[in-house]
Parts: structure tokens; C-alpha cells; sequence
């Protein structure tokens, strides 16, 4: 019984078990950007027949991700990362940090990576002495059993680089830990706010959940800017934080400069024109010689005055060509294709004619909402807490390597049989280099 | 103004090139004189290379859009190609091999002329919009594409391993299979630096550290591969043919994660 459960138990610490769960990560995770994720019902019917849809769904091939079978295969991994962790400090614990075996054992002069016998016509003493400070200036200070006419001296240092794999594995657990947390006690979603408006709804991502904040978020203003080519630089929300009349709080909130309030990250992420924008403009029926002046909102047919014909306006230029700020009208008159227009405003030329109609800009009074994105990640302390480990998993791991070496000194007559074995847990010229600069001041060749 | 960085690009192109061509001779006819001069053009190639960047750069503060010159395709072929070399470089103080100075100089060469040669890819200092306006830029992109400059190298020399037999050039087959090890042990710490940056980068700008895009998908995906392959060798002792074949799969999907991603698939990381 005892022996089946060991047998389940290294099962799970395979490495095996690891090649194979990241082979099949790596597959599953390739599928899930070749099928398109979170789209709508009506949007995968139209890209995949009904059969295959099916198949498709059963399987939560459409969110993949977040499917129960792929965070099984993550579940898996983890128990795979622990028990091997557990499996490999036992033996890095019972082999180099702690080795039951004494420095006396004479097998190690015939099995080590490094061997090497020698005799000197030396003394004993003279040698052990000698020998002593060079391993303490070499390696490291070394601990000795001397006997009747034999010494053993072992010196090493480094021993701790060998937890470098540990700390890669645990970090990897750290990480796969922060999400979990974030999954369960964490949240993010969207806020949109109006400028010169307040707004404590977050609508959750994933879901049709709204959440009520406990405080009201205000955009004092929004500004967009952009290089002379057209090129965006810089997305601005003027951002105040309301609670309980009081505000505590007010910054710019700028991509890639997050604000945090309350334990939530609030992030620039969109931005659009509000539906409150309007513009005004002033309309003359040149047959009629009726006039209006419109207010007129995105994409809203408005009738013009004197006859059976619409207008819309569809677009806002700052600059128009050098001719200053104007919008584009669509005129619909019954009967006749719709047709497409500047608008500009005084002194911009004419007033653009359409039709039996002249149409100039007064004014646009544009409000942006602005788009943010707010989060609450407490898992996110482990998951920098794993960053660092693998930084000094791989520290350990690149710049640090296990030496050890066990020196054997006999009186033999009148000199002395010295026998050296050394191992190294990395690349061995640099531990090579050390111990022929041993024998050399030993006078050993 | 004639001399701009680009111009400087074009002419490393042909240095490269030639470095390449140095290396053929040096193996073909065995003179050691070829392999040298092949070995002072890449120095010669990396340094007027190293300064096309550096004076990039300054053009951009110049332009009044200073930033480091990392920011979209164009650059990111002239650094990924400085990276091929620089490793290589920094290989050789440990392994010297002419073939492997091929396959170097080779795709270094190859990544140039298409960048500044073929006249598809856009050349011009571009301004950067506002989610690359970050610190992150350079250890994010700096610390990937020298991952992507490794295994580059490791898929080279698993093509050797593969092939060598057949063409009777590459007789210690243990070597191959060495430095294919030893590059990719470095290009995952490098990866893995690469990804850390981006999450961390992710965390500021986009509001989570990950979020199944296909960048940071394909990126987990290259990393699973490589990892796989550390496993395999480390702990079960696979060598060879297998070994050989994981790397080989490993670099598509590292060729995948670069270009894939963007000219196929498309996310958020949409500027290479």
C-alpha cells in the first residue's frame, strides 16, 4: 500500500508528467488563439456551421482560457510543481546540505567527477598545514577529522546555489497562487465617464454585473493629443475622486500611468465623444429664404426647414484642409441619393450650398466620455513576490556554482600519499583552474 | 541628409554578407586566414551597427520624438539581427565553430537585407502613441529579442545536428547538441526576463499582468517548448534526434510569436 501511494506520489513529481503537461499547454494554448475568444453567439454561427458550433461550445473552445478543463490542466501542473518541489528540497536537503555521509569515506577518492593521487617526499604536518590555508583561500574554510597518521579535510562553497531550480519552480507556484486569488476575490471591468460628470458604476468584464464603486469618480476633463503626423501622444483624463462630499483625491490619469484609490487601479484605456456633444448650425433655404439655426447631435436626422429633406452630421474635423474646424453632412432629400458634404464655418470660404440650402458652422460644444479601466488584483503581491524568485532562481542557477572538495593526507615512510577528489555542480574549468593551482603550491605535479 | 542611419544598415548588410561568405571559404578550402577575416568583419559589422542604433537614436531626440530606437518593425530587425551577432560573439569565447559562424552571420544578414534591402519594411523614426511610452521598453524588448537572438543560434545548430551527417561537414556530433543545450538554457532565462517585463509592463498599461492575448499566448507557448526541452534533457537525459527536433519546433514557434501573431492573428501588441 505504502508502496503504491510512493508510486503516485513520484508520478505526480514526474518530470514526465511535466513534459507532457506542457506539451499539452502549448497545444491547448495554440488552439485558443487560432479560434477567436469571447466573441458573441451570433458571431461564431456566422464563422462556423451549426455542427461544428456545437462541438465547438460543448467544449468551451470559445473561452478557453478560462474553460474548466484548461484550468484543470493548470490545477495539475501546480500539484506536478509541488510534489516535485517537495521531492527535490528532500534530496538537495540530504545530499549537499546536509550529507549523512562523513568526509572520510574513501569511496569518494574513486567516484568523484575530479580524482587525483599524489606523493610528496614532504612531511605529514608540513602538508596538512599547508594545505589547509590554501583550501581556506580557494574554497572556503574546511572542516577536518584528523586521525593516527591520516586527515581528512573537505572545503566547499556555494552549497545554497543548488535551491536555484527550487526557486524557479516555487515562483512558478507564487504566480499560478496570485492568479487564483485574483480570480477569486479580484475583479475588473469598465467605467465610462462624461466630462464634467460623475460616475460610480464598473461594468464587470465577463459578465453583465454592474458594481457600485462606494464613491463617485469625476472627469474634469479630457484632452487628446497628437504628434504632427496624426499619430496619438497622449490620452489625458483629469480624474477627481468624490466620497462623502469630500475630495480626496484628484490626478491625471494618463496610459501607463495608472491611479490607485482604495485598493483599485483605475486605468486609461478608451475614450469617445458623449452623446451630449452638439453643434450648431445655421441653415438658409435659399428658395424659401427660411432660416433655422440647428442643434444638431452625431448621427441624428434633423429635418431642414421648408422642404421634405434631412440632414445628418457624421464627422468632426479640428482642421479641415487648412479651412479651419468643420463636419461632415449628409443630406437625404426624398426621392435622390443621399449626398455628402463639408461643413465650415464663417469665413471659411463660402457657406457650403447643397441643394437649395446654405449650411455654416457656429459652434461645436464637444464632451468626451472618457473609457477606464479598473481593476482589484490582491493577487498581485505573489505574483511579483514570484518575478523576484525566478530572478534569483536564475541568479543562483547563472553565477553561482556547488565546489566541493575532499582531501585525503596519509603519512607513508618518511612522505606523504595525498589523495584530492573534487566536484563541481556547473561548467568545471573554473574549479580545474583551482585545483591544479592546489597541487602546484603543494609542489604536487 | 545622405548619411542617416538607414544608409549605415544598408552597408553592415553587405559586411555581414561577406562575413558569411569568409566563413563558406574557411570551411570549403581550411584556411585560417578566411576565418579571421571573416571574424574582423563581424566586429567591424557589430560596431558600425552599434552606431547606425546609437545614431538613430539621437536622430529621434533630434526630431523632438527622442526615444530608444526599439519601437516598431524596422527597428525591431535591425536590433534582432545586432542581437544574432552579439551572441554568437559572446558564444565564441567558449565554442568556436565556423559553421556555426555561418549560420550567424548568415541570418544576420538575411534579417538586414530584408529590412533595409527589400524596401517593404517602413524605415522611418515613427513617434511613439502612448502605451509605449514606458520605461519597460527597453529591458522588455531588449531582454525578448536576445532570447529570440539564442534561439535563432540553438535552431542553426539543431539543423546542423540533423543534416551535418549527411553533408560529412560536422563530425562531433556531441557539439552540436552542446551549444544547441547552452543556447537555449540562456534564451529561456532571457524569455523568460522578456515576459516578466511585458507582465509587469502589461500590469501599467493595459490594467492586467496577463490576459490570453495572442502575443502573451504564442510568448507562454515558446516558453512551454523551451521548457519541455529543459526538462527533457536535464532530467530524463534525452539527447539528440529528439532533442534536435523540440529546438526546431521550439524556433517556430519563437518565428510565430515575432512576425505570426501580427501578420496572422491580431491583439493588443500590435506593433511588433
Amino acid at each position: 500500500m505504502i508502496n503504491k501511494l510512493s508510486i503516485i506520489y513520484r508520478g505526480f513529481g514526474s518530470a514526465k508528467l511535466a513534459i507532457f503537461l506542457f506539451f499539452t499547454l502549448a497545444v491547448m494554448s495554440i488552439v485558443g488563439t487560432v479560434v477567436l475568444q469571447g466573441l458573441s453567439p451570433e458571431q461564431y454561427q456566422s464563422i462556423y456551421r451549426p455542427g461544428v458550433y456545437a462541438i465547438l461550445d460543448f467544449f468551451d473552445i470559445f473561452d478557453l482560457f478560462h474553460s474548466w478543463w484548461f484550468t484543470m490542466l493548470i490545477g495539475l501542473l501546480a500539484v506536478n510543481l509541488m510534489v516535485c518541489t517537495i521531492i527535490q528540497l528532500r534530496r538537495i536537503y540530504r545530499v549537499y546540505l546536509s550529507p549523512k555521509g562523513g568526509i572520510n569515506d574513501d569511496a569518494i577518492f574513486r567516484s568523484t567527477q575530479f580524482n587525483a593521487f599524489f606523493q610528496s617526499d614532504r612531511g605529514f604536518s608540513e602538508i596538512e598545514g599547508q594545505t589547509r590555508i590554501l583550501l581556506k583561500s580557494l574554497i572556503g574554510r574546511p572542516s577536518s577529522i584528523v586521525g593516527d597518521g591520516s586527515s581528512y579535510l573537505f572545503a566547499e562553497k556555494g552549497k545554497y546555489s543548488r535551491l536555484g531550480v527550487v526557486f524557479v519552480h516555487v515562483s512558478v507556484l507564487f504566480i499560478l497562487a496570485g492568479g487564483l486569488i485574483a480570480a477569486i476575490w479580484g475583479f475588473d471591468g469598465t467605467m465610462k465617464v462624461v466630462e464634467g460628470e460623475t460616475s460610480n458604476r464598473v461594468y464587470l468584464s465577463g459578465g453583465k454585473h454592474v458594481l457600485g464603486l462606494g464613491f463617485d469618480v469625476r472627469c474634469d476633463d479630457f484632452t487628446v493629443d497628437f504628434y504632427a503626423g496624426g499619430v496619438p501622444k497622449e490620452y489625458r483624463s483629469d480624474i477627481s475622486i468624490l466620497e462623502r462630499g469630500r475630495k480626496p483625491l484628484s490626478a491625471s490619469l494618463r496610459v501607463n500611468h495608472p491611479l490607485r484609490y482604495r485598493g483599485l487601479k483605475f486605468y486609461q484605456a478608451t475614450y469617445g465623444l458623449a452623446p451630449k456633444s452638439y453643434m450648431l448650425v445655421d441653415v438658409k433655404n435659399r428658395k424659401t429664404d427660411e432660416g433655422e439655426l440647428l442643434k444638431m447631435r452625431m448621427m441624428e436626422k434633423t429635418p431642414l426647414p421648408g422642404a421634405d429633406t434631412h440632414i445628418a452630421v457624421g464627422e468632426f474635423k479640428p482642421d479641415y484642409q487648412g479651412r479651419g474646424p468643420a463636419v461632415l453632412g449628409v443630406l437625404f432629400e426624398k426621392g435622390k441619393p443621399h449626398r455628402m458634404f463639408w461643413i465650415f464655418q464663417d469665413g471659411a470660404g463660402n457657406a457650403s450650398a447643397e441643394g437649395d440650402f446654405t449650411f455654416t458652422l457656429k459652434d461645436f460644444k464637444r464632451y468626451y466620455y472618457t473609457g477606464l479601466r479598473v481593476s482589484k488584483n490582491p493577487g498581485m503581491p505573489f505574483v511579483w513576490g514570484g518575478f523576484l524568485l525566478v530572478l534569483i532562481g536564475f541568479i543562483l542557477n547563472l553565477f553561482f556554482a556547488h565546489e566541493r572538495v575532499w582531501v585525503r593526507i596519509r603519512e607513508a615512510g618518511k612522505g606523504t600519499e595525498i589523495s584530492i577528489a573534487a566536484s563541481s555542480s556547473k561548467r568545471s574549468e573554473v574549479l580545474e583552474k583551482k585545483l591544479q593551482k592546489l597541487s602546484r603550491k603543494l609542489g604536487l605535479e | 541628409m545622405i548619411l542617416n542611419d538607414t544608409y549605415i544598415v544598408s552597408v553592415v548588410t553587405f559586411i555581414y554578407f561577406f562575413a558569411a561568405f569568409f566563413y563558406l571559404i574557411f570551411l570549403v578550402l581550411r584556411r585560417e586566414f578566411a576565418d579571421h577575416t571573416a571574424l574582423l568583419l563581424l566586429y567591424l559589422g557589430i560596431t558600425v551597427h552599434t552606431v547606425a542604433i546609437a545614431f538613430r537614436w539621437i536622430q529621434s531626440y533630434q526630431l523632438g520624438i527622442g526615444h530608444a530606437p526599439l519601437s516598431n518593425f524596422y527597428e525591431s530587425l535591425v536590433f534582432f539581427s545586432w542581437s544574432i551577432i552579439f551572441i554568437y560573439l559572446l558564444l565564441l569565447r567558449h565554442y568556436k565553430s565556423g559553421l556555426v559562424g555561418i549560420v550567424a552571420s548568415f541570418f544576420a544578414f538575411i534579417i538586414l537585407a530584408y529590412a533595409s534591402l527589400s524596401g517593404r519594411v517602413e524605415d522611418h523614426i515613427q513617434p511613439l502613441m502612448p502605451a509605449l511610452q514606458s520605461n519597460w521598453l527597453i529591458s522588455h524588448v531588449v531582454s525578448s529579442f536576445l532570447a529570440y537572438a539564442c534561439f535563432a543560434v540553438s535552431f542553426g545548430t539543431s539543423i546542423i545536428y540533423l543534416v551535418g551527417p549527411k553533408i560529412r561537414m560536422a563530425a562531433r556530433r556531441e557539439f552540436w547538441d552542446e551549444i544547441t543545450y547552452k543556447m537555449i538554457s540562456m534564451g529561456f532565462v532571457l524569455l523568460t526576463l522578456g515576459i516578466i517585463t511585458g507582465a509587469a509592463w502589461a500590469d501599467r498599461a493595459w490594467g492586467r499582468y496577463w490576459g490570453w492575448d495572442p502575443k502573451e499566448t504564442w510568448s507562454l507557448i515558446t516558453w512551454l517548448i523551451y521548457g519541455a526541452f529543459l526538462h527533457a534533457r536535464l532530467v530524463r537525459g534525452w539527447k539528440g534526434v529528439r532533442m534536435s527536433l523540440i529546438s526546431i519546433l521550439g524556433f517556430l514557434a519563437v518565428i510565430f510569436t515575432y512576425l505570426g501573431v501580427n501578420y496572422i492573428l491580431s491583439g493588443l501588441h500590435s506593433y511588433l
